[in-house]
């Protein structure tokens, strides 16, 4: 186990290596100079070549990048202030630390990822398992054709028809809004719960799907037929055996699911006006922020990477066959 | 003025900067949908927007007049897509953060915005608009009594002559451009008064009366200090590059707490005095502002009307164009409307470099489908109104013509433009038309190749990338014929909508005069009008101006953009602001 853990966890360090000097580079490898997008309608050369300066980018590329990944260990020193360690660059879009800005925007996504995960699981298993107990009956025919109605939902639709209907017009759940959980629980919840609804009516469609496949798949194994003949009753079999099997590949997906989410929902915050990981991604984007955008790529490859690795142990503890070795 | 890029360059590619008009000289209609009899509560007319004037002394008395009803107290809400980027004046030159900042930050200089709309420059600090006795090269203002900042220290003109000076400093690089230039001796370097060295040219006579010295006569600067790149910044409590981030207020609030992209608050300043303010009403208690909320988002919000959000308005966000038929054909809504002409224009330039004779560019013009362009865009709801003029109806002086018909024959005139080309011994010239490559510019192009082709021009098109846009239409041997862009005027004076863009002598590289337009006697024009004093005169003579540059037809005048913004039913004095162009806070207040 534990040399598991190093193991991965060296590799890991090396993919986020890979994914930043990846990022920093192809970013100025864009035809457009960040610098110019600060510099306003009459930019001479002098203004863009001051704007440079402060913007950091008037250093050679890979200078630059050393810089960044020193600072990420000692701090750093920026015309606008002092850096502290861990320092992930500075935004001068923002005018923050990009490490202070994702610790205050991290929260919003953790708690709309966590909670969001929990209803679509519960539903997304749940009647996978239904569906796979009741082959062919009219509960798996109700749950298959409403998991394809689900795959086929976007947020953007869904997330604004649902507003309109529940909060503006029905005026039954709060508008979407954030309140740290530490701060109000109450309000935390309810102004999440339509963000968790929404997009837990996409991704339970998954689930689902997923659930019911692997169930059925299981379903047919010598080892369930054994059971059976052995004389355990369908309860058993059905909860005991073939559901351990069959959840491998939903942990699976599960694993990349959280990791993307963590990485910023960035749809669906849009959508609620959270202002979350994704949000900070989308600015980040039209704004040409290196640093945040490097900031917000690095939490979505380490969520990623992380759940991978969690997904990878969690196995061994579900199918005993499988050893960390 | 600025307009935010990211959503000039929105504008660019869909050309719907959700900006719209509902007046009723729709010349051939667009695509939009049809107006209700409902009339919005503040409409901005064009007539109103062009009557600008400079006030008197008394016109620069505090208190605010009162706006009619309206009460003291409650909190005011503003939702908007995106936050404030700048809050330091010096580093402001977008029309979004100007609006902003007239919660906390004075000039010397401001406008009074009347009830039709019409706009009066006074003095904010200044105990009026400002004397020159020499055609503008030397302005002397006095400050008010009683002006203090929010610790309760007076404002004096050592603050104002150091507000001047850090707009040299390095971190500054963001603010307009025009102070920095012409308070600037020849051959001088400056940058900022941090190093103990300062500028001779801003002088402060003493406590109350400052003095600038021009390098060249400005007879419009008392308007060029009233943008809030000119404003007042503490000596004392100047943080440099940190003051963007908290500034220190001088106007009726403060700044309590600001969290990046997520929302900011202001509570009263209680040494912000009312009886020396002329502009401010300054109403609610509070205002709490919350970023991130996407068009469509407020659009929905202010239509449901529901708990605090009746309190709330939007500075920037217009109608979301998918909304914009139900708010118009729903009187309720329109009542809680806001509309009007903003500063900004736009046109397609004509490469004046490449296409020398007027009468091709004449015949470009005549045979242009703007009618076709704007209904691919949302119509006359969706973009604006037709433009045949450089100088928008919002500026001191626009006086309306139509050299080529583009208000009658707004679908294009093949017939006329027929006869331009032969005149010019040119019935078949080749045209490269360049266009930032989206979706709907690609369809508005396909309208653009047709109507052109049917006058006879044979019609390439070049896509641009969005994002590298503007770097290649700025370059002085870009090899393209006609290409978009827009200016919106930093004051509403014909010099800012004129002197930059069609000045032959100001052309350079990456420049606003993007046609290369450049005509020995247009130029001297420039310099004649630039002298006038008289703010009345001088509007007439950059009018006449407007229309000598046109006869010579560098650009084919495209929009005049508009504004159409709802707001929450708690709300009063909600009105449209002609300089920025977006919903104005200074007369808002909560109904009780």
């Amino acid at each position: 186990m534990y040399r598991f853990l190093v193991r991965r966890i060296l590799g890991a360090a090396m993919i986020l290596l890979i994914i930043s000097a990846l990022t920093f580079f192809l970013f100025f490898a864009i035809p457009r100079d960040p610098a110019a997008f600060a510099c306003g309608k009459l930019c001479t050369p002098e203004t863009l070549e001051i704007v440079r300066r402060n913007l950091g980018i008037d250093e050679p590329v890979f200078l630059q990048y050393w810089h960044w990944l020193v600072g990420i260990f000692t701090g750093r020193d920026f015309t606008y202030g002092h850096c502290d360690a861990p320092c992930l660059g500075y935004s001068f879009v923002n005018q923050e630390p990009i490490f202070q800005a994702l610790v205050d925007r991290f929260p919003t996504t953790l708690s709309l990822t966590f909670g969001a995960a929990v209803v679509f699981l519960l539903f997304g298993i749940g009647m996978g398992m239904i569906a796979a107990a009741r082959q062919g009956r009219p509960a798996d025919k109700i749950a298959s054709s409403a998991s394809l109605i689900g795959a086929s939902m976007q947020i953007y639709f869904v997330g604004v028809l649902a507003t309109w209907v529940l909060v503006d017009q029905l005026q039954i759940i709060e508008r979407p809004s954030y309140t740290p959980l530490t701060e109000n629980p109450l309000q935390w919840f309810y102004g999440l719960l339509l963000p968790w609804l929404v997009l837990s009516i996409i991704f339970t469609a998954n689930y689902t799907r997923m659930t019911r496949s692997s169930m059925v798949e299981q379903l047919g194994e010598d080892y369930v037929r054994t059971a059976r003949a052995k004389g355990m009753s369908a309860r058993t079999v059905f909860l005991r055996f073939a559901w351990r099997g069959a959840m491998g590949p939903v942990i699976t997906i599960f694993g990349v699911d959280l990791g993307v989410l963590l990485g910023g929902a960035i749809i669906t915050e849009q959508t609620f006006s959270l202002h979350g990981i994704g949000e900070l991604s989308i600015k980040a984007v039209i704004n040409q922020d290196l640093p945040m955008l490097l900031g917000v790529i690095l939490v979505a490859a380490t969520a990623i990477v992380l759940f991978n690795i969690v997904v990878d142990a969690a196995y061994a503890f579900i199918d005993p066959r499988v050893r960390l070795s | 003025m600025r307009y935010p890029r990211k959503r000039a360059v929105t504008a660019v590619a869909t050309l719907v900067a959700g900006a719209l008009a509902l007046s009723a000289c729709a010349q051939g209609g667009g695509g939009g949908p049809k107006t209700t009899n409902a009339a919005p509560t503040r409409t901005q007319d064009a007539q109103a927007a062009s009557k600008v004037k400079v006030g008197t002394a008394e016109d620069s008395k505090g208190p605010a007049a009162a706006e009619p009803g309206a009460t003291k107290g409650g909190t005011v809400n503003m939702i908007d897509r995106d936050d404030f980027t700048h809050l330091d004046p010096a580093r402001i030159w977008l029309n979004y953060y100007m609006t902003a900042s007239k919660l906390f930050t004075r000039q010397l200089t401001e406008y009074k915005l009347a009830q039709d709309g019409s706009l009066t420059l006074v003095g904010d600090l200044a105990t009026d608009a400002g004397t020159t006795e020499d055609g503008g090269k030397t302005w002397k203002f006095t400050l008010k009594d009683n002006i203090k900042w929010q610790d309760g220290s007076p404002i004096t003109t050592a603050d104002i002559k150091h507000s001047f000076e850090r707009i040299y400093a390095d971190f500054t690089p963001e603010g307009p451009p025009y102070a920095e230039e012409w308070l600037l001796p020849e051959g001088k370097k400056y940058k900022g008064p941090y190093d103990g060295e300062h500028l001779d040219t801003v002088e402060a006579v003493d406590d109350k009366t400052i003095v600038f010295h021009l390098n060249s006569p400005h007879p419009d600067f008392n308007f060029t200090v009233a943008m809030t790149g000119y404003g007042a910044v503490p000596k004392k409590h100047d943080t440099k590059e940190k003051y963007d981030k908290m500034p220190f207020s001088s106007g009726p609030y403060k700044i309590v707490s600001h969290v990046t992209d997520k929302s900011m608050d202001l509570e009263r300043n209680e040494h912000w005095d009312p009886a020396t303010d002329a502009i401010r009403n300054a109403y609610p208690d509070k205002w709490h502002m919350e970023f991130g909320v996407q068009a469509l988002q407020s659009t929905d919000r202010f239509i449901a009307d529901n708990g605090a959000d009746k309190q709330t308005l939007t500075f920037h966000n217009p109608v979301a164009t998918e909304r914009i038929q139900q708010v118009v054909g729903d009187p309720e809504l329109m009542k809680r409307t806001v509309q009007g002409l903003t500063p900004f224009t736009t046109f397609y330039n004509i490469n004046n470099s490449r296409v020398k004779d007027v009468k091709v560019r004449q015949a470009l013009i005549s045979a242009f489908p703007m009618q076709q362009v704007r209904q691919l865009q949302g119509g006359e709801l969706g973009i604006g109104k037709f433009a045949s003029t450089i100088i928008s109806p919002t500026v001191l002086g626009h006086e309306p013509f139509d050299l080529y018909g583009q208000q009658t024959k707004p679908q294009g005139d093949p017939e006329k433009a027929k006869k331009l080309l032969a005149e010019a011994g040119q019935p078949n010239p080749t045209i490269v038309y360049a266009y930032n490559q989206t979706p709907t510019q690609e369809k508005v192009t396909v309208a653009i190749k047709t109507g052109l082709e049917k006058a006879g021009f044979k019609v390439v098109t070049k896509p641009l990338n969005p994002a590298t846009y503007y770097d290649a239409i700025g370059k002085l041997d870009n090899p393209y014929d006609v290409y978009w862009s827009g200016w919106a005027t930093d004051w509403p004076t014909g010099s800012t909508a004129i002197t930059l863009t069609y000045d032959g002598r100001k052309i350079a590289a990456q420049q606003p005069n993007y046609s290369h337009f450049n005509d020995p006697d247009v130029n001297a024009a420039i310099d004649k009008a630039s002298a006038i004093v008289d703010p009345a005169e001088a509007g007439k003579a950059w009018a006449a101006l407007d229309k000598m540059i046109m006869e010579k037809a560098p650009i084919i005048p495209e929009f005049y953009q508009s504004y159409f913004g709802l707001y929450g039913s708690g709300l009063g004095g909600v009105k449209f602001h002609p300089v920025t162009g977006e919903q104005y806070p200074n007369d808002v207040y909560v109904k009780q």
